[in-house]
Parts: C-alpha cells; structure tokens; sequence
C-alpha cells in the first residue's frame, strides 16, 4: 500500500513534457538513500512508458504506480 | 593514459574517416568566420565555443597519428595524444553543440563541425566517458522497444482521453486513433505525450487520411549521444513497425533530428533501401492544403506572430518556404525575425541539451540572441516546428520574461481548421 510505504522524497513533474520527467527521475535519483523511495507524480502519458523503462534500463525499480485523475504516479526505489 | 589506449581512441579517427572526414580536418583555412556564425560563441566569447576550436581538437589528434609532420615534429604540428585532459574538453564542447550547422553555412570550404565532433563523441564513447544522461534516455527507449507489449494496452487506455477530445472537435463520436492498422498509407511517429498525437490525429481525420499511430515515439536520444548503433536500434523500431504494417509512408512528427535520423541517416547506417517513403508532418499539412484536403480560416490569429526556423527543419532540410505560407495563411500580422531562413539564429535547445540539466544556465545565456529577435518582432506569439526548441523557447520566455505565446505548426492548424 502507497499510504504505508516510507517516501523519501517527491518529485513534481507535472505540465512537464519528454524527455523531462525521465531527466528530473535520473536527476534525484541519487538524493534518496539506496533502498530508499522517489515519489513521482507527472501528467504526461509517455511517462508511463518511460520512467518504467528508464528504470528498468538503469537498475532501479518500479514498486507501484498508479493514477489519480490525470496524475500518473511512481514509486521508484533506489537499487544501486 | 597508457600509449596502447591512447592509440585505440585515435584509431576512432581512422574508423570513420572517408573523403569527406579527411578533407574536412586538411582544409580549415583558420579564418575565423565560424566566430561570428557561433550563437555560443557569440554569447559566450569562450574560445573552447568556436567551431573552428571545436574542429581544431580532433584535428589535433588526426595530425598527431594520420599526417607525416605530425608524426614526426608533433609539437611544430600542434599534434596531441587523446589523453585524459583532451578528452575532458572534448566532452565539454562536443555535447554543448547543438549541431545548428550554423558554422558550416557560413565557411568558405562548407566545413561541417557537426560530422567532426561526431568523431569526438564517438571517442569519448569508446572511452567510456560518453554523456551519463543521453546513454540513459537513449537505452530506456531501446528498453521500451523490447517490452512494447507490456505498455500498448496502458497507452491507448490513457489516450481514450484524447480520443474523446478529437471526437468533439471534428464532430464525430467515430473517430478513432487508429492502431496496427495494416497496409495503411500512413504510420504517423509522434513524440511521447498527447500534445503531438491530438492535432496530428484531428488533422488526418480531416485530411481523410488513411494512417495509423506508432506506439513509439520518434525522438532519439541515440543520435544526440553520438552513438550510431543506438541510435539505428531506436529509429529501428519504428522501421520495424511501418515494415511489419506494410504502411507506404512514414510522417515524423514535429521533432527535427528525428525527421533527419529517419529522412537522411537510416538508410545509411542500416545500408538498406525503406521501402517507404519518410516525411515530416510539416509536408503532410502543407500538402493537404496545398491538396485543399484540409482548409484553415484565412487571418483566424490577428496577433503578431513570427516564425523560428528550427535548425534541422530549415537550415538542415531545406524546408522553409513551406511552414511559412501555412502560418502566413493563418496569421493575419505575420512578422519575420532577421536574419531568417538558412541564416536563422539557433535557439539554443537543439542537439540533446534540453535534456541536459547541467547546461541549463548555458542554454539561457546562448538563448539570448533568440530572444533579443523575437523581442525586435514584437511578436506575441512564436511558431515552431520541433519540439526541442519549443523546450527551449518555453526557458527563455520564463526566464527573460518575453511574455509571448509558443505553439507547434499542427496545433496553429488544428486553432484555425475548418471543420
């Protein structure tokens, strides 16, 4: 559950388009502890491709999105 | 560094080098006319900004192991090692180049410092030293091609969003995004997002296209980074689906490098003939007025609008004429910024920067050629067609506070469209 998983840190990356959300993502990775948890919330639909193949690409992972109207969150964890 | 690597990197040189590479790094007449060409150099006055200076690095190394005075007498020749520090400074001016190829416009010998600086990157490559965030955006696109299926069912969900939107504007609750449509005329590569699907999408519908939407986007980070292989396997994917789909054109959506990746250099690092037809929607929507497919209300945008000839779309594909008439057509008071066409300032934002979050600050200080020609418009409004200088212009109007409106060509259409 969202509500009880420990966020690190927030991103706001809404209004922003590709690549930015990914580049904000890759940006703030690093300022969350390993093992620890970037929130983030972006309205732009590529991003629901792209932040998960980001990860993916880069080793970190995704633990759980979802959508709230038209916000697409993402709760990325910091693996390495 | 040991000499054994240092012999690997400038062997890059000789892998790359033909006719054109060679004379290139044999004619540079040092005259220093890149000077005034450079939008960098010209903001910045940082020697390391000049083309020539850009060019000059590589040449350096190509004298030290490719000519005989080099070889001998290095230092008479000014010839140098790949070392270390060399390689700091090639990545410091070779990924701050947007690739405008405004220098090469105005060399006497036509010396193209973008097709150079491929070499420099494709060296820091081979170094390991190539751009962290470009290598990262370019290999989540590859990522995203080999788990396509995990995202279409995700994507089209959220697009129904958009859907309903083109279905109240052209007034049919039909109209659909088509998807894997077989032996379509059209497959349509948009960029990620709806903003380049929507007014693309409504003006098909009224075009009575036949076409058919990539579920990737076309931008290519591959190329920005300097490396070809993945930049062929990003542009691939697309080929792959207008191939699979049989489609007898594929129209790239408003992003210039893309458009040049699949028009100019696909076929050459694929070695293989498309057996399609590559165009940018800039055509398709000139046609299909031109065609009287689609028709737009004369002067429906009565503010001052200007227009910014993105690089890779005008001094790069040669397209300029065109993007004007159909903002000519639709803006009433139609101002053009000087100097304009092929000797068009870059804004800044080409080349991959815009993604680059260490050279914001520059692309704001080499912005301000840009924003001074609006400002001497009195534009309110600035059309242009690539996506990377809207990011850009979207910096500068923030930053310097210019006040103006920015828009894509197909979203001034689809304001104007008669439906």
């Amino acid at each position: 559950m969202a509500d009880e998983m420990k966020v690190d840190m927030e991103l706001d990356l809404k209004g922003l388009l590709c690549p930015l959300p990914m580049v904000r993502v890759s940006q703030n990775i690093t300022n969350v502890p390993v093992g620890g948890i970037l929130k983030a919330v972006a309205t732009d639909p590529g991003s629901l491709a792209d932040i998960p193949s980001w990860a993916r690409s880069t080793g970190h992972e995704i633990v759980k999105q979802e959508q709230e109207g038209t916000d697409f969150i993402f709760y990325i964890k910091r693996l390495k | 560094m040991p000499g054994k690597k240092l012999e690997t990197l400038a062997g890059v040189i000789d892998a790359k080098m033909n006719r054109q590479l060679k004379l290139y790094l044999d004619i540079c007449a040092r005259c220093a006319i890149c000077r005034d060409a450079c939008h960098q150099y010209v903001t910045t006055q940082d020697v390391r900004y000049l083309p020539a200076y850009r060019a000059e690095l590589i040449r350096r190394i190509y004298k030290k192991y490719f000519t005989k005075t080099g070889q001998f007498v290095p230092s008479l020749y000014e010839g140098r090692d790949p070392d270390e520090n060399l390689l700091e400074e090639l990545y410091d001016v070779m990924y701050a180049c947007t690739g405008c190829r405004r220098c090469m416009y105005y060399c006497p010998y036509s010396i193209d410092t973008t097709w150079i600086q491929s070499v420099g990157k494709a060296m820091l490559l081979a170094a390991g030293k190539g751009s962290e965030m470009l290598t990262q955006l370019a290999d989540a696109a590859i990522d995203k091609g080999k788990n396509i299926d995990l995202y279409k069912d995700i994507m089209r969900d959220v697009l129904k969003t958009a859907e309903k939107e083109m279905q109240d504007k052209v007034g049919d609750k039909e109209a659909h995004f088509p998807y894997d449509k077989e032996g379509a005329n059209v497959l349509y590569a948009a960029l990620a997002g709806t903003h380049s699907i929507l007014p693309a999408a409504i003006i098909f519908h009224m075009a009575k296209e036949d076409w058919t939407l990539s579920m990737f986007e076309a931008a290519n980070y591959g190329y920005f980074l300097g490396d070809a292989a993945k930049a062929k396997e990003i542009a691939g994917r697309i080929i792959d689906e207008a191939k699979k789909l049989k489609v007898k054109e594929v129209v790239v959506s408003e992003c210039g490098h893309a458009h040049r990746v699949f028009k100019f250099f696909y076929e050459m690092w694929a070695k293989e003939k498309l057996p399609f037809k590559v165009s940018s929607i800039l055509d398709k929507v000139s046609e299909y007025i031109t065609d009287g497919r689609i028709s737009v209300d004369p002067g429906k945008i009565d503010i001052p609008v200007t227009y910014h000839d993105p690089c890779q779309v005008g001094r790069n594909y040669g397209l300029f004429e065109e993007p004007r008439a159909v903002v000519k057509e639709i803006c009433s008071d139609f101002r053009e910024m000087t100097p304009n066409r092929a000797k068009n300032w870059c804004c800044g934002g080409g080349g991959g920067l815009v993604a680059e979050p260490a050279l914001e600050e520059f692309r704001k200080t080499t912005g301000k050629l840009k924003v001074d020609q609006i400002r001497d418009t009195g534009a309110k409004m600035v059309v242009s067609p690539c996506e990377n200088c809207r990011l850009q212009l979207d910096t500068l109007n923030e930053h310097y506070k210019m006040d103006i409106e920015i828009t894509s060509m197909i979203d001034l259409v689809v304001r104007a469209l008669k439906t």
